[in-house]
């Protein structure tokens, strides 16, 4: 066989109306031998399958439950499993980590199911992150409950629930499955209505744990905080139960949310088939700009030689308008009527929600041969065993990377996942070092409930559900000082010892779960009607909002006549509203590109911590306030970067008070540069680290801001910040300052084995904006590090 | 430090604003010196009464006799039908939020009942929030030996609320509204097409010809008692008792208009407004009353406009066809056809009307040739 895109054009030629056959065994066989394709895999790794490892039931578990088991075909449970029942029988919380269709959801049905045939009282709240997921998991666990001749009534409570059968849900639902947003406005501050469940609460599920990190995390930490307080009010004490993928610290996440000791469960006992995972990097078009071969485009040649011969295959691109393209650009490969219409589903966020039942039902029994998705499908959702995943892009986390890959290959025969890489610096050093993916995940969930814009907001909430006794504490030691300063705000009132709510606010609805304290500015396309694309099944008739960016990066971004860059798209923009957070854009046509200037001033509030690393490196994390002003943009020709013109921008100076991380270079590594090459070489450190560090924070590049200065006023040295983006601080500065070693280590790999010559977007910026001599002033400050 | 005080200087001002605007609401509402000048003593809560003969109130049905189930069911009842007015309780709560949830507290409620020939009101009002629970505790015991209640919007505001409240404090149901006069939806049917609004200040304004002179908003209720919480200022809540004590007797007035107006129609003077008929119609046909039925739509459909015909023509139908007046049915419908009236979906109904009454018209002249 020639080449991959040979097998593709040559199967599609052959075969005219039929998939032609051909096992994965063959095709990875055939791409093994394939020197073009192996030129750009960079690992490829085979696992080996793994034997399941059993437990018998537990003899104190209900006999109707093991008798339906049994019925259904399982005689034993996995060893997590009975491990599972073990702890959370004896009341214990735990987590559950475990890989993706490892048996998970038995780990608290089981439980449950338990609690409920022996007492038709009990009850559980179950919370998953999304929707859909809450959909599923409803079906199968009524699915279980029916054959077992127990009682049990689950219900769903969110959004669409209607309000005709709310009243019966609280009071007869054994089991009520919800998301945090909904616990946080329409359960919580109406627990008055929720007696029956509050009072006999005996098992609340946190499945997907991992995604509760960050803002949300943080936000979800304090809904938990809310919803303990009112159990103890009722005077239930609910095990917790929490599932979660591979993350670097489990049970730290789980302390954070639960506040009591949790038993981690990681030991999976489910078998597992063999599966082969391929990092594919694709080539190189452009060395020195660093610009690779679009990873979409490599993606979907993979993607058609998976589907042309017949394997099931998933896609996951990063964002809907890629699964837009993708969904094409296949489609196109696989014309109709030669090819069944059903062949390849799109989905995603905005299909409704029959359509996506749909395609799930549709990808279990078989009819959909090929979904693109995004990381809609990421989660646990039900669409069956499918053969082989592409994945376009580095997901953002390791967890995400193994939880999509864990699509392909639930049972036990062999499946194959790919890894395309595009050009990101994220991206390019994990399909470099696959052993990052394959290796014990570095990355940790991060959560910081105590953060004073979260937890004031949370702490009202709590009042406005119970009165504070005036010494309770809630989250933080100065809960008295908080609750005294609402108090004189007028927000509480204080009568009996306790602090009332005293304001006609609903405070729950004050703000959603899901954004940051921080507003984004939202990018308007003025050009015209959006064309459709051919064979989009996304019909938004306008779709005009294209995108938004918080207002950090906004004002460097989209400020009057910047050119902003859109899916390879130039929109210049027309008009920015910056009071109401709005940017009007219009597609234009030009040569060059816009570059704003950023004055950058970091002001050190206070220092939290502080030390030497080796060779006289300062480190120290503490609260900033960051301010910025923009002035001028510069107008740069696309190639050769000359500056073409300049224009003024008048934008306010923007404040932030956050927490940051940052380090000092001692003065001797740089001693007797010029102030230009110190300036060009902290930028291109900074740009550097700034790429690399959400590998460790499961967070966006976004979500974290970089400044460098090179006397800063605080350390009187060069000094490189990183600092979190998010008011008051998530927790990612301090975890900085903890793996900095690893940080740099793992910087000084991703610079060498960059392919560039003088520094591209993927390591430590490109040369022609920077400077010249930027990768080689960075390896120089690296290897002094 | 400076932070500090501007703070308190804000707040400061703005207690003095609402202030203002609550002092002025307090200036010439009826009783509120003898009102006001009680609510200075330092006790946790308190209770107003006042006495009004039925005579004074111009009631007519209401409080007077023995209640008749049917006439209940004409005032919005759900529940068992109490047998004596006495048994009613009439209530209004003033709260400290429109939202609901936990955390919004009835710090108001008035309650009123018939008892020897008045109307006996009993405003207990809530001085310190902390004492929450004795408050509660000590309406509970007097509220219950009632099993029914009267209200206005009750069944969506008033009664959630108070339900809150009992959890929240006594962990107990609270049982007042086993039966439930909600006023708000007979008044709704009979009077929003003519009134526009059905605010118990709109119809005291258009059912009374009583406008509130310095009545106090509902809006400003909360902030005004949130206010009175801090100085326990009467003058501050006397604007809030009046405006409750008038809901409720303006409650019970209502009541009684509701129920003047079925009984007049059950006498064959169906109301003028013609929306006001065929909502009474319809009443009627729930409780079977089908010779009222009869007359509302009657009155309803010669009054209406086109329309409201429409809308009422196939149910006024089947009321003639119940009489055995199949021509005039048949030539209603066949009319309103003829006009090119009704929705697609109405006109396809009303033609197989027509279609059957035809049919029926044929058998009945069949069998008597």
């Amino acid at each position: 066989m020639p080449n991959s895109r040979s097998i593709v054009l040559s199967l599609v030629r052959t075969s005219v109306r039929f998939p032609a056959r051909v096992s994965l065994e063959q095709i990875l066989d055939g791409l093994l031998r394939d020197e073009e394709f192996q030129q750009m895999v960079t690992r490829w790794e085979t696992i080996a399958p793994r034997p399941a490892r059993y437990a018998p039931f537990p003899e104190w578990l209900d006999g109707r439950i093991g008798a339906a088991l049994r019925r259904r075909g399982i005689q034993q449970l996995y060893s997590h499993q009975a491990a599972a029942l073990d702890a959370t029988r004896a009341g214990k919380h735990i987590v559950v980590v475990t890989p993706t269709a490892s048996g998970k959801t038995l780990c608290y049905n089981l439980p449950v199911l338990d609690a409920i045939a022996k007492d038709h009282t009990a009850r559980a709240l179950y919370i998953f992150p999304t929707k859909a997921l809450s959909q599923d998991q409803l079906a199968e666990l009524e699915g279980e409950s029916s054959d077992m001749d127990i009682e049990l009534k689950t219900y769903t409570y969110d959004g669409d629930t209607p309000p005709a059968v709310r009243a019966a849900i609280r009071s007869a639902g054994h089991v009520v499955i919800t998301n945090p947003d909904m616990l946080h406005t329409g359960i919580l501050p109406h627990h008055t209505k929720w007696v029956k469940l509050f009072e006999n609460l005996r098992y609340v599920v946190l499945d997907e744990l991992h995604t509760y990190r960050g803002v949300f995390g943080s936000h979800v930490a304090n809904v938990l905080r809310r919803l303990r307080r009112i159990c103890e009010f009722y005077g239930s004490h609910p095990v917790f139960i929490c599932t979660s993928a591979t993350i670097a610290n489990p049970e730290e996440l789980a302390r954070h949310h639960i506040e009591d000791d949790v038993v981690v469960i990681d030991e999976s006992g489910a078998p597992r088939g063999a599966k082969v995972l391929v990092f594919v990097n694709p080539p190189v078009v452009n060395r020195n700009l660093g610009v690779r071969k679009s990873a979409l485009l490599t993606g979907r040649d993979i993607a058609a030689t998976l589907l042309a011969s017949g394997v099931q295959t998933i896609a996951f691109a990063r964002s809907r308008v890629q699964t837009e393209l993708l969904l094409t650009y296949l489609r196109s490969r696989f014309p109709q009527p030669q090819w069944p219409s059903n062949l390849i589903r799109g989905y995603r966020g905005g299909y409704l929600p029959s359509e996506r039942r749909a395609i799930e039902r549709g990808l279990r029994d078989g009819s959909v041969r090929g979904v693109v998705s995004t990381n809609a499908l990421e989660l646990g959702i039900d669409i069956g065993a499918l053969q082989a995943a592409v994945l376009l892009g580095y997901p953002g986390t390791v967890a995400s990377t193994w939880q999509q890959m864990g699509r392909a290959g639930r049972r036990e025969d062999l499946s194959a996942a790919f890894l395309v890489a595009t050009s990101s610096p994220t991206d390019q050093y994990v399909v470099q070092h696959p052993e990052y993916v394959l290796e014990r995940s570095p990355e940790a969930g991060l959560v910081n409930p105590d953060n004073l814009h979260v937890l004031v907001h949370h702490l009202k909430c709590a009042a406005f559900e119970i009165p504070f006794d005036l010494r309770e504490r809630f989250g933080t030691e100065d809960t008295p000082g908080v609750l005294a300063y609402l108090d004189e705000q007028g927000v509480l009132h204080e009568a009996g010892g306790k602090y009332h709510w005293s304001d006609q606010a609903f405070p729950a609805e004050t703000t959603s779960l899901r954004t940051a304290t921080n507003d984004n500015v939202v990018i308007v396309d003025t050009t015209g009607p959006a064309p459709r694309t051919v064979g989009s099944e996304y019909h938004d008739g306008k779709a005009r909002v294209i995108g938004e960016i918080d207002r950090f990066a906004a004002q460097v971004l989209l400020h009057e006549q910047a050119i902003y860059l859109h899916e390879s798209k130039q929109l210049q923009v027309e008009r920015l509203d910056w009071e109401n957070a709005k940017a009007y854009v219009r597609e234009v046509k030009v040569d060059y590109y816009t570059q704003a200037e950023l004055a950058v001033r970091i002001r050190v509030i206070d220092e939290f911590d502080r030390h030497t690393a080796q060779r006289g490196f300062d480190l120290a994390h503490g609260e900033v306030l960051v301010s910025t002003l923009t002035t001028i943009f510069k107008k740069l020709t696309m190639y050769t970067h000359e500056n073409v013109g300049w224009g003024k921008i008048h934008l306010p100076e923007q404040e932030l008070q956050t927490t940051s991380f940052w380090c000092s270079l001692p003065e001797r590594v740089v001693a007797g540069w010029p102030k230009e090459r110190i300036e060009v070489a902290l930028a291109g450190l900074g740009n550097l680290l700034h790429g690399l560090a959400p590998l460790f924070l499961m967070c966006d590049p976004h979500d974290l801001g970089l400044a460098v200065e090179v006397r800063s006023p605080h350390t009187e040295r060069p000094t490189i910040y990183l600092f979190d983006m998010t008011p008051g601080g998530i927790g990612f500065s301090e975890r900085l300052f903890r793996s900095y070693e690893p940080l740099i280590a793992r910087a000084r790999e991703h610079l060498e084995s960059c392919g560039c010559r003088t520094g591209c977007p993927s390591c430590v910026g490109p040369a022609y904006a920077l400077g010249a001599d930027v990768r080689e002033s960075v390896a120089h400050l690296l290897s002094l590090a | 430090m400076h932070d500090l005080r501007s703070r308190i200087a804000a707040i400061v001002e703005r207690d003095r604003r609402r202030h203002g605007e609550a002092g002025g609401e307090s200036r010439g509402g009826v009783g509120t010196e003898t009102l006001g000048a009680r609510t200075a003593a330092a006790l946790p809560f308190e209770v107003f009464e006042q006495r009004i003969v039925i005579d004074d109130l111009g009631l007519e049905i209401v409080g007077r006799g023995a209640c008749d189930p049917l006439m209940l069911a004409h005032l919005g009842l759900r529940g068992e039908a109490p047998t004596r007015w006495q048994d009613v309780l009439w209530l209004d709560t003033e709260t400290t939020g429109l939202a609901g949830g936990t955390g919004t507290y009835v710090f108001l409620l008035g309650i009123a009942y018939f008892c020897e020939g008045e109307l006996v009101v009993r405003q207990h009002l809530l001085h310190d929030i902390g004492a929450e629970r004795a408050f509660v505790e000590t309406i509970q015991a007097e509220i219950e030996p009632f099993r029914a209640c009267a209200s206005y919007n009750g069944k969506s505001f008033d009664l959630p609320l108070l339900r809150t409240r009992w959890v929240m404090t006594l962990r107990s149901e609270i049982t007042v509204d086993e039966s439930h006069l909600d006023l708000l939806h007979p008044a709704r049917r009979l009077w929003r097409d003519r009134f526009g609004s059905t605010g118990l200040k709109q119809l005291e304004e258009s059912l009374f010809d009583e406008g509130r002179i310095n009545d106090i908003p509902g809006s400003l209720i909360p902030d005004a008692y949130f206010h009175y919480l801090r100085g326990r200022d009467p003058a501050i809540i006397a604007p809030v008792l009046e405006h409750n004590a008038r809901d409720i007797v303006s409650l019970v007035r209502i009541a009684d208009r509701v129920a003047v107006a079925v009984l007049a129609a059950r006498s064959g003077r169906a109301p003028d407004h013609a929306p006001a008929a065929y909502a009474l119609a319809r009443s009627f046909e729930r409780t079977g009353e089908l010779d009222a039925a009869f007359a509302c739509y009657e009155s309803a459909y010669y009054d209406g406009d086109n329309p409201l015909r429409v809308k009422l023509a196939l149910a006024f139908a089947r009321q003639l066809e119940r009489r055995a007046d199949v021509e005039r049915a048949l030539r209603m419908v066949e009319t309103l056809l003829e006009l090119g009236l009704g929705s697609p979906r109405w006109r396809e109904q009303a033609e197989s009307r027509v279609r059957r009454l035809t049919k029926k018209r044929w058998r009945r002249l069949a069998s008597a040739s």
